[in-house]
């Protein structure tokens, strides 16, 4: 039965962690992927970072694999990182070539610590939803092929977060990282009547953002064209909604997302790209587009500089014309929070 | 024993029940209970949705069974020789280069790569209707999907768990992961879900409730779907990070131990995401996706401590190029003498980051902010800021905790049905939101101050200026 919580931190903590707990002061990165921490105590940990299958996927014969790595290297105990990177802790200083050429083994490649490309997230895609406009796996997976090198070494100015999003509800957080990617769908739901008719009807109304659904009698409802924003909203609660259409979907880019307090703080991603078709299975056109991107900044950001800070000095006017990539008028915001977007001097950079 | 039951109205599944006995007197159950009967559901039997639950009441010896899980699905079977050997060209495109791929693991399972396949080639998903759903015991936890391509594969459902603390696990507990999702499930692991949870796919109805009791046996109890408080996402903190301002790994157990009803029994208008980062680096990003976010601040200026300063910059520290990106050119360096305007500064952490002898200040807390989403009427909102410094105190973190639930009981009392915790506000107004949840209000909670006069004053507000005059 449900209803039991947490287990208790001594089931799946190392010791070396339990002992340390909240008495770490120090820590510095040796190399891509291996991190040394410093406890109070004098205590040194380290650490290896490996990067996972997008999707972070695992079957249980890899899983199995990586936990007699773990039992061999780290004690029994291993952990994944926010970004689903694998981390294994504590590990013998003396023995981290022979774990990096075991993880090696396995397909793993150890980095993405720094100013490096870090492992991608990705929602499920195509594998197992029902919303998704792109294929978030394969793109990450294109994506990350292109930037593996990236991944093993420290090239960057800061650290490079790419997330890929398979819809605009974005469980793959597209729009937090400093290069998104988020599936869009551009075309209208279709209604099935006779599905609509078992679902509740008030509720399709209420949950759409732009009042684009109106009933129709008697037991249906029609779609507004002038109005739908494609948002997916609908097609949540009712299986008549159905929206996704093969010749039409897409994806879009998005730049300069981050979290972090630091630089400019934090903010989303902002649409550089309106749109790139599906093009199933490797997504050249957007492989493209990430690299341009990336090699601007490279050339142009001051060390530390994230991809959203760099663009803030510079200005947006100005990342356009560094990157090459051209104006469209689906770029200038028209929905409710518009005017935040908006310019409104006449401090250009030409 | 009588007991309440609420059914599918086609096929009278029970989807829920209670003892009349406790439905009177336990008044979660009764807030759950009216939650369920007012919400459309999704029989996870025939996987119809209807917007009204049979209502029954009904004699009852003891608990009713697995057996009433009707229409049972044929348990996943390993892939037949025949389907090995199907094509799947784009697939195996998706095999190559460097970096691990999805689908060589997706292979090594009994996951149907047809369904992908089809997938990629029609540049269409192949998966049908699908949402939360609970069976007797398990209120949440519970994904169903159906598929819409029947002649390939049938429908797979998925188990959510909650990950241990600081998604450490020990080989013992995460072999024991593996053994669930090989007896019940297609063999392959999500680790994680973009919040943390570990997904178990593709179990068969009938072995939902087997695999979520050996899923809490070992330790990693289900949860987070539906209409609820989600699973909390702490960063590692304490664990392994000297950065920390607060203990985050012991905020998500008092979480886990106050909240637990509120994560596994849906009632409330819409999901509601909890994120804890331990400082404002926000490992957790928070600040982008916390519907309820808790960022470890400090009040007190950066400390510097001159001795290892010295040091660090003769090993060959840039403090120059740390004193230059600072966001808001509150540092200042001669040379010999490092200060920092603690007027200008804002606490963001860069420096600390970037140089070891600069350290966080003191009077340490937590701000709490509401509101953060990524999709819904509005669009990605970044949560707003509630109150900018809340005492954080171990064990039970009992002041965060409780303007949490202030927040969470607003939202509840007055938001519209599926309405994000953000929209709600960004329709009230946050000045409206915060005389609701009753936080008095900071400068911290704006950039600036408003442009415009519209604001409102209470009909006590006029009378006493009234009686003044």
């Amino acid at each position: 039965m449900p209803g039991v919580g947490l287990p208790p931190l001594e089931q799946n903590l190392p010791p070396i962690v339990l002992r340390n707990y909240a008495k770490w002061v120090d820590h510095e990165e040796v190399r891509p992927g291996v991190l040394k921490h410093v406890a109070e105590s004098g205590e040194e940990c380290y650490t290896v970072r490996a990067g996972m299958p997008t999707n972070a996927r695992v079957s249980t014969v890899l899983a199995r694999r990586i936990a007699d790595l773990a039992d061999d290297f780290a004690g029994g105990h291993l952990r994944f990182t926010r970004r689903h990177s694998l981390e294994l802790v504590g590990v013998d200083p003396a023995r981290i070539d022979e774990l990096i050429e075991r993880l090696r083994g396995l397909g793993l490649p150890v980095g993405g610590t720094g100013r490096t490309f870090r492992n991608t997230v990705s929602c499920t895609g195509w594998i197992h939803c029902q919303f998704a406009a792109t294929d978030a796996p394969a793109v990450a997976k294109a994506i990350s092929d292109e930037l593996y090198e990236d991944f093993l070494t420290e090239r960057y100015p800061a650290k490079l977060k790419i997330s890929i999003s398979g819809c605009v509800n974005q469980c793959g957080e597209g729009s937090t990282a400093d290069i998104g990617i988020v599936g869009i769908h551009r075309d209208l739901p279709r209604v099935i009547d006779e599905e609509v008719a078992r679902c509740e009807i008030p509720l399709i109304v209420s949950v759409c953002p732009t009042g684009a659904i109106r009933p129709k009698p008697p037991k249906s409802v029609q779609v507004d064209p002038e109005r739908c924003i494609h948002c997916v909203a609908c097609a949540a609660p009712c299986q008549g909604m159905q929206i996704g259409d093969p010749e039409t979907d897409g994806l879009a880019v998005v730049v300069g997302g981050k979290a972090g307090n630091s630089g400019n703080g934090p903010a989303f991603a902002k649409f550089v790209i309106p749109y790139l078709p599906n093009t199933p299975p490797r997504w050249p056109e957007v492989t493209r587009a990430v690299r341009q991107i990336v090699e601007v900044w490279v050339q142009g950001a001051r060390r530390d500089e994230r991809i959203g800070d760099w663009i803030a000095r510079i200005g947006w006017d100005k990342f356009f014309q560094k990157a090459g990539l051209p104006m469209s008028d689906k770029l200038l915001d028209g929905y409710v929070l518009w005017p935040m977007s908006a310019r409104t001097g006449v401090r250009f950079h030409w | 024993m009588l007991m309440v039951q609420l059914a599918c109205p086609k096929c009278g599944f029970v989807i829920e029940q209670y003892g009349a006995e406790q439905l009177e007197t336990d008044a979660q159950k009764q807030k759950r209970y009216q939650y369920l009967r007012k919400k459309q559901s999704l029989c996870p039997s025939c996987l119809t949705q209807t917007a009204k639950l049979e209502e029954r009441r009904v004699e009852l010896e003891a608990p009713p069974q697995a057996e009433l899980m009707a229409e049972a699905e044929a348990p996943p079977e390993a892939r037949a020789e025949g389907e090995a050997a199907t094509p799947t060209p784009f697939c195996d495109e998706l095999e190559r280069g460097p970096w691990p791929s999805h689908v060589t693991e997706l292979k090594q399972t009994r996951y149907h790569m047809q369904m992908y396949e089809e997938g990629l080639r029609q540049k269409r998903t192949q998966w049908g209707f699908g949402g939360y759903t609970s069976i007797p015991g398990v209120a949440s936890g519970i994904l169903m999907r159906a598929s819409a391509r029947p002649d390939i594969a049938k429908g797979a459902n998925l188990v959510r768990a909650f990950c241990p603390s600081g998604t450490f696990y020990s080989t013992k507990t995460f072999r024991a992961l593996c053994d669930v999702a090989d007896r019940h499930g297609y063999g392959i692991l999500h680790l994680h879900a973009t919040t943390c949870d570990i997904e178990v796919l593709g179990v068969p109805k009938e072995e939902l409730r087997a695999t979520v009791d050996e899923l809490v046996a070992a330790g990693l109890d289900v949860g987070s779907t539906g209409d609820a408080y989600r699973n909390c996402q702490e960063c590692i903190g304490p664990l392994r990070c000297e950065m920390v301002l607060v203990d985050s790994v012991a905020m998500r157990q008092a979480y886990f131990t106050r909240f637990l009803d509120d994560v596994q029994y849906p009632r409330f208008p819409h999901k509601i995401k909890f994120k804890l980062s331990g400082c404002p680096n926000d490992c957790t990003r928070s600040q982008q996706k916390g519907d309820i976010a808790i960022v470890g601040v400090f009040r007190d200026p950066p400390r510097i401590d001159e001795a290892r300063l010295d040091d660090w910059v003769k090993n060959g520290g840039d403090l120059a190029h740390v004193v230059r990106m600072c966001p808001t050119r509150a540092m200042e360096w001669d040379g010999r003498r490092l200060t920092i305007d603690a007027d200008a500064c804002v606490r963001c952490m860069y420096c600390i980051n970037k140089c070891p002898a600069i350290r966080p200040g003191g009077d340490r807390g937590v701000a709490v902010l509401a509101g953060g989403k990524m999709r819904g009427k509005y669009g990605p909102l970044q949560p707003f800021l509630i109150a900018p410094l809340v005492p954080a105190i171990p064990p039970d973190f009992k002041e965060v905790f409780d303007l949490c639930a202030k927040i969470t009981d607003v939202y509840d009392e007055h938001a519209r049905r599926k309405e994000r915790l953000g929209d709600f506000i960004y329709r009230t107004g946050i000045d409206e939101f915060c005389r609701l949840v009753g936080v008095a209000p900071t400068p911290q909670q704006m950039v600036a101050p408003r442009i415009n006069p519209f604001y409102h004053w209470t009909p006590e507000e006029l009378q006493a200026s009234r009686k003044e005059a």
